[in-house]
């Protein structure tokens, strides 16, 4: 099951796994837990701590899609996703957040996010997630 | 013997005083020749002032003529004194010899010659001896009244010229006795009266003395108004002169006012049923119109007279002392109306109470109304009773001073709350009596009640806003662990059903799941250890795990909003006395407000430090500095206040509260505005007297804690 969907737009992950799902959250336990998730899910994936380990990674350009943590200290989630609009990547997001308030899903989708998670959500949650950010775009670019 | 006579009868006439007059005369006589003896005597009712009469009292003696002068020549008696008044004859009985004789025929006789051996002679022989012949008695006569008698006895025969002259003589004798007779009554009478008039006198000059000494006015009047007298007290108390008086001018009733007159009528009618009137007080006009008050009290002169004497006496100062005192009076029963205080004696020995109107009010009787403990306990509250009897048995035992606070329950069954002060005092008998003073604190009382009340309301809503803060965090908090449970258990299951299964995988994921439940067990664990403290638990804590416990806890929701948190904390931060959640409750409330400050903020790093030190003064100080918006001079002062904020959703009574729980740790709390942008507020608390078993109480408290930040 893992390996029967199609994806859009692929880039290519590392060592023919799927496509490359970054994770950035300061939170421990999300750092340790959702990697080996995304990878039973047949996708790549690298895990960031904070918005800033992300940037100088490196890992932009190979990143098909960005699992990030709304609330970090220093740079914020959406402060992130500022900044790669203003350099220009579209990278489709999904938003992870422990705040649970349907707010912050208008507000997101508003802001162009791909998805948003409320913690703790299931791994079939997720892999819906991912499928819709890999989907080609839907979303006009903004 | 004419003109020897003649001249004597002019000597006489110029002698006044009567002792002389009759010595004069029977000198005189006896000194002519052939006069033998000349003797005078007098009746005894008869009494003249004389200087030799001095031995001699004859005032019951009836019988007999007294003799008061006497002279003579005699020729055969030698040693004999013959104006010797003491001797033989110097009482001679009326019915005896010629002069007892003439007394009682009050006729003269002149016995021109006659022998010794007549029956008539008293002493014949005297008469032989001296040779006597002739006698001439004369009786003194006045007026028609017998005085008495003189009588002249001769050796030669004596012609009637000679008993002429002898009767010439005994009148002005007479003449002369009644004349000193009479001087002696009108001296007796002027002495009489001059004693009368010196007792008189002494009543009266004591009297006067009084008048004049003007220690009360005196004053005299008629019945119709006429003012007759006054001393000088009087004037000036009605600051009249003395020409007003005498002009006339001056009656009495324009003295009194209108007010005064019936009173003044019935004091007329006392005066002159009784003739006194006894003392009354009234007032007088001045002279000026002004007002004097006097206390009055006369009596008439004479019984049924018209003239009057009075004293008056000026009362202004005692009026101005009753004023004072009423004065004082209403000022101390106002001031007790004001303060709610009344006061009250009793003397224990007699169980005499005596009450202030305003404590009558306190106690809700009548004004008035006897008092006895028996009524005061019926409205002591009935939990407060036996305090009251111990305080009863106190005062009877002679307690010095003492104070106590009890309540009273009223009729309507409300409570009032009473602080009494007693001293006890002895009065003018030396018997034990208390003084005291109660107070209603019910207003007080309630009002602190109320306060205290709100306060733990206002601690109360608080905790609850913090808690929903904190149960914001603590969710939070959870829903990592949680997260990390659910996404580990859903690998877990991927990994098992893959073909073939990645047990290793799986292993670790269920490894991690443990671990995430046992940091979600923690997280309650701490918030079971942070809540389970009962209201005010007062202990030694440690400031420093205190905050991390509360910066762990608040995390979460400040990282949510970019807050970076630094802590310094100070190693072995002395330990100090608190309340754990209380204090909490202020470290939280310090970093919600630091973040608050800092929402606006894009444009630096919303940073806040928490830092821990000792402080001067055997404290220690924690402060929570932000990079927020700051404070205004104008705000500063007000942060402080309850329901003062700026923000928009806020309630502002954090910091109220705050302050409150520190000023409870004898501590303060405090805010600065920073060099930099934003503020720092801080709270310094005293030290606990540290212990070496504290120390151990420390380590084991470490257990729960997360480790620093």
């Amino acid at each position: 099951m893992p390996h029967s969907f199609v994806m859009g737009c692929p880039k290519s992950g590392s060592r023919n796994r799927g496509p490359l799902l970054s994770v950035v959250d300061d939170d421990q336990s999300v750092r340790e837990s959702l990697p080996d998730l995304i990878r039973e899910l047949g996708f790549a994936a690298r895990v960031f701590s904070s918005a800033e380990d992300f940037l100088s990674s490196g890992s932009i350009d190979e990143t098909s899609c960005l699992i990030l943590d709304i609330a970090m200290p220093g740079m914020s989630g959406p402060e992130l996703q500022q900044e790669l609009k203003s350099r220009g990547q579209k990278i489709p997001i999904i938003f992870i957040t422990g705040q649970k308030d349907e707010a912050i899903r208008a507000l997101m989708h508003k802001q162009g996010a791909a998805g948003l998670l409320f913690k703790p959500f299931s791994d079939a949650d997720l892999l819906t997630a991912i499928k819709t950010a890999l989907r080609p775009l839907e979303v006009p670019p903004g | 013997m004419a003109g020897p006579l003649l001249s004597l009868a002019v000597t006489v006439t110029s002698e006044q005083h009567v002792e002389f007059v009759l010595r004069k005369i029977v000198d005189g006589l006896a000194s002519q020749p052939g006069v033998a003896l000349v003797r005078i005597w007098l009746l005894p009712s008869v009494h003249i002032p004389t200087a030799w009469q001095e031995g001699a009292h004859y005032q019951n003696e009836i019988e007999h003529l007294r003799l008061v002068a006497s002279a003579g020549n005699p020729i055969r008696s030698p040693g004999e004194d013959w104006s010797f008044l003491q001797g033989r004859f110097s009482r001679f009985p009326l019915n005896i010899g010629k002069v007892g004789q003439v007394a009682a025929d009050r006729h003269p006789i002149f016995i021109k010659d006659f022998a010794p051996q007549d029956t008539w002679v008293v002493r014949p022989e005297w008469a032989e001896r001296e040779e006597i012949r002739s006698f001439a008695g004369h009786p003194l006569i006045f007026q028609e009244e017998l005085l008495g008698v003189i009588g002249l006895f001769s050796r030669r025969a004596l012609d009637e010229q000679e008993f002429t002259w002898l009767g010439l003589f005994a009148n002005h004798a007479a003449v002369a006795i009644a004349n000193a007779r009479a001087f002696e009554e009108v001296a007796e009478r002027q002495k009489g009266e001059a004693e009368v008039r010196e007792l008189a006198s002494g009543l009266e000059a004591k009297i006067r003395r009084l008048v004049e000494a003007n220690v009360v006015g005196i004053v005299m009047f008629s019945l119709e108004g006429a003012i007759t007298g006054a001393n000088d007290a009087f004037l000036q108390m009605v600051q009249y002169s003395r020409e007003d008086l005498a002009t006339g001018r001056v009656v009495w009733m324009d003295l009194t006012p209108a007010e005064w007159r019936a009173r003044d009528e019935r004091a007329i009618t006392e005066l002159q049923t009784t003739g006194v009137f006894r003392p009354f007080e009234k007032e007088y006009f001045r002279k000026d119109g002004s007002r004097v008050p006097v206390l009055l009290g006369g009596a008439l002169f004479e019984e049924s007279g018209n003239e009057c004497v009075a004293f008056s006496i000026d009362l202004s100062e005692q009026k101005q002392a009753e004023r004072a005192l009423r004065r004082s009076e209403a000022f101390l029963a106002e001031g007790q109306r004001l303060g709610q205080t009344g006061s009250y004696s009793w003397r224990v020995a007699t169980g005499e109470i005596t009450w202030s109107e305003q404590l009558y009010r306190i106690y809700e009787f009548e004004i008035g109304v006897p008092l006895t403990l028996d009524l005061i306990r019926t409205r002591v509250h009935p939990e407060d009773l036996t305090l009251y009897e111990k305080m009863v048995e106190q005062a009877r035992n002679g307690e010095n001073d003492f104070e106590w606070h009890y309540r009273l329950l009223m009729a309507d069954h409300s409570v009032k709350y009473l602080h009494a002060v007693a001293r006890a005092t002895r009065d003018q008998n030396g018997q034990l009596e208390y003084i005291a003073a109660i107070q209603d604190v019910t207003a007080r009382r309630v009002s602190e009640e109320a306060r205290d009340k709100a306060r733990s309301e206002l601690a109360h809503v608080a905790k609850v806003m913090s808690l929903g803060t904190l149960a914001a965090s603590i969710a939070h908090e959870i829903n990592q662990p949680l997260s990390g449970i659910v996404t580990n258990a859903g690998t877990c299951q991927r990994m098992l059903a893959a073909a073939p299964p990645n047990v290793d995988g799986a292993l670790e994921t269920a490894r991690r799941t443990i671990r995430d439940a046992n940091r979600a067990s923690e997280v309650i664990t701490r918030l079971r250890a942070l809540f389970s403290r009962k209201e005010t638990a007062t202990e030694s804590l440690d400031l420093n795990e205190a905050t991390r416990e509360v910066i762990a806890l608040s995390l979460s929701g400040l990282q949510r909003n970019q807050v970076v948190v630094q802590a310094e904390l100070a190693e072995h931060l002395p330990l100090v006395m608190g309340d754990r959640v209380q204090l909490q409750q202020v470290i939280l409330n310090l970093l919600r407000n630091a973040a608050d400050a800092m929402s606006t903020i894009d444009d630096r790093p919303r940073e806040l430090l928490v830092r821990t030190e000792r402080a001067e003064g055997n404290q220690v100080r924690l402060s929570v500095k932000d990079a927020g918006i700051g404070f205004t001079p104008e705000a500063a002062d007000k942060i402080f206040e309850a329901f003062y904020t700026t923000k928009t959703d806020g309630m502002g009574i954090g910091l109220s509260i705050s302050r409150s729980i520190i000023e409870t740790h004898q501590g303060r709390l405090w805010a600065t505005q920073n060099d930099g942008p934003g503020s720092t507020f801080s709270f310094a608390i005293p030290c606990a007297l540290e212990r070496v078993a504290d120390a151990e109480t420390r380590v084991n408290r470490t257990d729960t804690s997360t480790g620093a930040v």
